[in-house]
């Protein structure tokens, strides 16, 4: 996803002498042929000064995107996020990446397990979780048009397309239709479990690139019978939380605990050991909608 | 200029008074330099392409406001509204209350790397422009200023100027006891700043240093006195917090008069 959001980002680039990336020392790899541009900049290691800078070259007209991994972008700045970006109602777009647990066995410095519920305290803060490069693309061309502050949580690289191009990234988007009447709801690269699921249980599936639209899930979800939301991120204060705010139907969470992570292991590893990886959670939606658990 | 200040801190005492807000203190600090920037240095006829000047002490804010209604920038009704019940103006600024308050501000340390990315910005677009930022003393304290005081000389921003308000009187103490930020000037100068340092109080000396031609960022250490213009404010740290009252007002102006010879 990252590699297609850069060449997304270098080929508007071309067009739009306003756009401006500050990377914060991340990115190798991924902005090589564009790090000599004079609309690209790399302070170094320096988040505050980060987000601060790119709030003032926002404020001179310039769109700016702050590129780093994920932790840096939203959690070490935070304060200056909310206040030079938010507050202050800047079209700035944050693009962090290593969503959830993407750099297993990195260690929590490097983890994203709650920058949904972070992000969520930002009233004007628009939220994005693509599940594959073409939302990650869509995500961005959305948040690029928009007059508001952004914020992109991505993975890494090479993760598979599961869409073809032409999506809405503000509404729900079906990658398995069922005639069950239960629903799956998820965000973000742990889109990669679903085939593990759908060998126990059968049932719609839809992903949500864009967490804050304001597309109606009460009268969405009134056509379904049980609905499960399902995500790299803290279980309390994630997308399932934001979804109960949003409609009166009673939502199943799947995400891990709000507990910090000190198992070592890759992400499937750790997806495994907390119990997040498809087929335990399929097993445990098949419980609850045999009416053998409540969970 | 020695009239434009003397009807600026009256005002500030006079908006201090009407909201019985703190920071007196401060305010009177910085009065000097802020009017001599809008008086004699920053170029605003030309909006969109007008110098900026950042206050990133925005505690200081009722000096802005009233220099800003000194300068016929902030009408008297909104400068009256500051901190009171479905007012104008905030206690710190937000950029949304009027086209001159260039950033919103009160938590120290977002002014400098702010005014990095505008002077960046300007550069890129080589419009002449220049960026000012006024910051407290105590505010050095913060990392994100040594983050952008790193930056600034490797972007070659010579259109930004820093300003110290270097009253040595912080929240809780001096500042150079609290936790010392000097020699701010050496270490400024190690980052390859233009350093100088002058009298904030002295308008000529003021408007000289802010003029001085350089080729690299500058950074300007103003001594200045908290609470100047009213002796028995006047380097005493409770006047950061200590309201003006009626009596209080009525007592300072006798002072910024030249009637009172109290202490």
């Amino acid at each position: 996803m990252r590699n297609s959001v850069a060449n997304e980002i270098k080929k508007i680039a071309q067009n739009d002498k306003s756009l401006f990336v500050i990377a914060g020392d991340a990115g190798l790899g991924v902005w090589d042929d564009f790090n000599t541009s004079p609309q690209f900049l790399n302070p170094g290691v320096n988040e505050q000064l980060d987000v601060g800078f790119a709030s003032g070259m926002a404020l001179m007209g310039h769109k700016v995107i702050y590129y780093n991994i994920a932790p840096f972008v939203i959690m070490r700045p935070y304060e200056f996020v909310r206040n030079d970006i938010c507050y202050q109602e800047l079209p700035v777009i944050l693009i962090g990446t290593g969503s959830g647990i993407t750099y297993a066995p990195a260690g929590m410095t490097h983890y994203v397990v709650e920058d949904i519920t972070l992000a969520s305290t930002m009233p004007n803060l628009d939220i994005f979780s693509p599940a594959d490069p073409i939302e990650a693309i869509e995500c961005f061309k959305y948040a690029y048009k928009s007059n508001k502050p952004s914020y992109i949580r991505i993975a890494k690289n090479g993760e598979a397309i599961i869409h073809k191009e032409n999506i809405d990234i503000t509404k729900p988007l079906f990658i398995h239709k069922s005639s069950s009447k239960n629903i799956l709801v998820l965000h973000g690269s742990i889109v990669d479990e679903i085939s593990k699921i759908l060998e126990i249980v059968d049932l719609n599936i839809v992903t949500v690139p864009m967490l804050t639209s304001d597309f109606d899930w009460e009268d969405f979800l009134t056509n379904f019978d049980k609905v499960f939301t399902y995500e790299e991120h803290f279980i309390n204060g994630g997308f399932g939380t934001m979804l109960r705010d949003k409609c009166e139907k009673k939502i199943y969470k799947f995400g891990l605990k709000n507990e910090y992570i000190h198992a070592i292991g890759n992400r499937d590893y750790l997806r495994k050991h907390y119990e997040i990886d498809g087929t335990n959670i399929a097993k445990k939606m098949k419980e609850i909608i045999n009416g053998s658990s409540s969970e | 200029m020695k009239q434009t200040v003397m009807n600026i801190r009256k005002n500030i005492l006079h908006i201090a008074n009407l909201a019985l807000s703190p920071h007196i203190g401060s305010a009177l600090s910085c009065s000097d330099i802020l009017g001599v920037l809008y008086f004699k240095v920053l170029r605003l006829d030309d909006y969109e392409n007008r110098d900026i000047f950042i206050l990133s002490k925005a505690h200081s804010a009722m000096a802005l406001y009233a220099t800003l209604h000194e300068k016929g920038l902030l009408s008297k009704e909104d400068m009256e509204g500051y901190y009171q019940n479905g007012g104008t103006l905030p206690a710190h600024t937000d950029r949304l209350t009027n086209p001159y308050i260039e950033i919103s501000a009160g938590s120290l340390g977002h002014g400098l790397p702010i005014a990095t990315g505008m002077a960046h910005a300007i550069k890129l677009k080589n419009s002449g422009q220049k960026v000012f930022v006024l910051m407290g003393d105590g505010e050095s304290q913060e990392g994100s200023i040594w983050e952008a005081a790193m930056l600034a000389p490797k972007l070659q921003l010579d259109n930004l100027v820093v300003m110290i308000d270097r009253n040595n009187l912080q929240g809780y103490g001096r500042a150079d006891e609290l936790l010392s930020y000097e020699p701010i000037d050496k270490k400024f100068e190690a980052f390859n700043w233009e350093v100088l340092r002058v009298d904030g109080h002295n308008h000529e000396a003021i408007e000289k240093a802010i003029n001085s031609h350089t080729t690299k960022p500058k950074m300007i250490i103003f001594d200045t006195i908290k609470g100047k213009g009213v002796a028995f404010m006047e380097d005493k740290l409770v006047w950061h917090y200590y309201i003006v009252s009626d009596e209080v007002k009525h007592r300072a102006l006798t002072h910024l008069n030249g009637e009172s010879d109290e202490k």
